[in-house]
């Protein structure tokens, strides 16, 4: 699959403080690509920069293989949605959606009928019809996501920047929407780039995730390795669901604070030595149990548990303080309960363990 | 103190506060109404006549006061002010809108523009006037004055903007520009009609403020006189009720531009009201 867009060593720094630090990336064509990392991480800048509305301090930004850094923005070909929708409020729903056709200034569309052809079908594609007389402040948020969309895709862009498009959408909404989005991207063969600070909306959306950490692409692949994979310690901290200690490693073991942990599983280089365990690969049991040569083992004392429907997530205290949390899926079997303060055994496979050298 | 002493305390606030701003309107056109020509601008009222504004009019016999000289004066004082509106509000928008990125001097140009509002009137005209002298230009209304009275409200159209732009969404903006509209027709098509109630305030203001500015045109609008120096120059001799007939008359004409602009204030909140109705049919 050929690329869209590729950035190299893209550096932006706002007053002094770097905000990207060497973004190097590339998005292939007709994709849906997330871009997930934590508030501050740069994403807002990373995708302005892209849309050309700031300037990056050096670096290089190819779209369709053409040179854009300095490009103004009108002359990208870049759609861009915004987290506030910024419709057109003097507008009305049909009048925000052929705005960019009628007004651009390569190869823009006079003919009024074509227009409304045009709109027209971009309207049924979205799923606003009836709507189209309607002022801005009257149609409800979702609705406002698909005028928004609706504006920009009916420009026929080769690339749409989303910022946080689900960020103003309540949590029934926002569920719906992402299936519409993908669904839509599909129809009409654009690479989508979605900016997003949740990892459960990123891994859902992407084919392709970005993972952004201060500035740096931390690691880009697909869904399921990224959550089974993550590249680094910091990469697993905001997939929000492994238990991670530091240490070293040592001999055959990794030296954490809680002691030494087997080592077993795979062994990956990222610099920042660290090991990982994902909360569902953990068994609680009673101390008195045995444990198998395969496994590792250590106490903790149970906290409290959170029900979530299909899971049951146990917090537990090791002895250095720490939490250490553990996901049991009631599929498997009726929820346990757990005495408060009392001692329990947290195992998992050697081989189920992540190690970061 | 209680609530209702604090209530009936601002209540007689309010009262004198309305008493003090149009008693002195009031007043004015009560004696408007005294009869004439023998008639003086004071009380008790003679007897209620409107011969006074006949006599603005030219519609009264000859008598020994001389119609009021405002013809030509109200002709200069309305084209002058339409000048000043024009050029302010230009200036105002496009000032302002470039004040919206800092850019190198930001600061002091700031304090540059507004100082055309606080710098007192008398000593800027006066100045202009040995200024054009030594440079051998004629002072005009059109000319000298015209410059005096947009240094004048250039600012106050300038700060209107800036507070308007202050709120204004740039996101808007930006989503134009990335459907690949040129920032000059995004401002056309999108900025400007937003901002236009904005515009509308910094075009009254400048327009009112040009037209009864006294101090600055004083000395450097040179022979020919606009309204406010032609009423004040009556005054020398002797003052009678047809100039509070002709106060009247400007009053009235004010109230009818603040009703152009109330009207063209609520058409373009009309639009969204409109389709609200429609939704809601």
């Amino acid at each position: 699959m050929s690329s869209v867009l590729q950035l190299k060593n893209v550096h932006k720094a706002f007053a002094g403080v770097p905000a990207l630090a060497g973004i190097d990336a590339s998005l292939a064509n007709d994709t849906y690509v997330s871009l997930l990392g934590p508030s501050g991480s740069g994403k807002t800048t990373l995708l302005r920069v892209i849309a050309g509305f700031e300037q990056p301090d050096s670096g290089e930004i190819l779209f369709s293989g053409r040179r854009i850094d300095g490009v103004p923005p009108h002359e990208r070909g870049i759609g861009f949605v915004f987290q506030n929708f910024a419709l057109f409020p003097h507008l009305s729903v049909a009048e925000n959606i052929a705005f960019g056709l009628t007004n651009r200034a390569v190869d823009p569309v006079t003919d009024a009928k074509v227009v409304a052809g045009r709109v027209r079908d971009i309207i049924g594609l979205v799923g606003l019809s009836g709507l189209e007389d309607r002022a801005t402040t009257q149609i409800s948020g979702g609705q406002k996501q698909r005028v928004a969309l609706a504006r920009t895709l009916v420009t026929e862009p080769s690339m749409v920047l989303l910022d946080e498009p689900l960020g103003a959408l309540d949590a029934n909404l926002r569920m719906r929407m992402r299936g519409e989005l993908r669904t839509i991207r599909e129809r009409c063969g654009v690479t989508f780039l979605h900016v997003t600070g949740s990892e459960t909306e990123a891994l859902a959306m992407g084919d392709t995730v970005l993972v952004l950490d201060a500035g740096r692409i931390a690691q880009s692949t697909d869904a399921d390795t990224l959550y089974s994979r993550p590249a680094s310690a910091d990469v697993a901290r905001f997939l929000n669901c492994y238990n991670i200690f530091p240490g070293a490693v040592s001999g055959d073991a990794f030296a954490s604070p809680v002691g030494a942990l087997a080592l077993g599983g795979v062994k990956q280089t990222s610099g920042n030595p660290a090991y990982a365990i994902r909360y569902d690969r953990v068994a609680i049991r009673p101390t008195d149990a045995a444990t198998a040569d395969d496994e590792v083992r250590i106490e903790a004392s149970f906290v409290a548990s959170e029900y979530s429907g299909a899971a049951i997530n146990s917090f537990f205290t090791l002895d250095d303080g720490r939490v250490f949390e553990v996901e049991t899926h009631l599929s498997h079997a009726a929820p346990a309960t757990y005495e408060e303060k009392g001692r329990y055994a947290l195992v998992w496979k050697r081989e189920d363990a992540l190690v970061f050298v | 103190m209680n609530a209702s002493g604090i209530k009936f305390g601002l209540g007689v606030y309010t009262a004198l506060f309305i008493v003090f701003l149009y008693g002195p309107l009031v007043v004015l056109a009560i004696l408007s109404f005294q009869t004439g020509p023998e008639g003086g601008p004071q009380f008790p009222i003679i007897e209620w006549s409107t011969y006074w504004y006949k006599h603005l009019f030219g519609l009264t016999p000859p008598s020994r006061i001389a119609p009021l000289p405002i013809d030509q004066a109200l002709f200069r004082s309305l084209a002058l002010a339409v000048m000043t509106m024009i050029v302010s509000t230009v200036l105002g928008v496009t000032a302002a809108q470039a004040f919206r990125k800092k850019f190198r001097g930001s600061g002091v140009i700031f304090y540059l523009i507004v100082l055309g509002m606080m710098v007192p009137g008398v000593l800027v005209g006066l100045g202009m006037a040995l200024v054009a002298n030594t440079l051998g230009i004629d002072r005009h209304w059109w000319g000298t004055a015209f410059v005096l009275h947009v240094v004048y409200t250039f600012p106050f159209a300038f700060l209107v903007m800036l507070a308007i732009f202050n709120r204004f969404d740039p996101s808007v903006e930006e989503a134009a520009w990335s459907l690949g509209v040129p920032p000059a027709r995004t401002f056309r098509k999108i900025t400007f009609p937003l901002i236009f109630p904005g515009v509308l305030s910094a075009m009254l203001f400048a327009f009112t403020l040009s037209y009864d500015e006294f101090s600055r045109t004083l000395f450097a609008s040179g022979r020919d006189l606009t309204l406010p120096l032609a009423i004040y120059g009556t005054f020398s001799v002797e003052v009678h009720p047809n100039v509070f007939a002709f106060g009247v008359l400007t009053t009235l004409f004010s109230f009818a531009l603040l009703g152009t602009y109330a009207v063209l204030m609520g058409l373009s909140v009309r639009r969204a009201k409109r389709m609200a109705i429609q939704e809601e049919a």
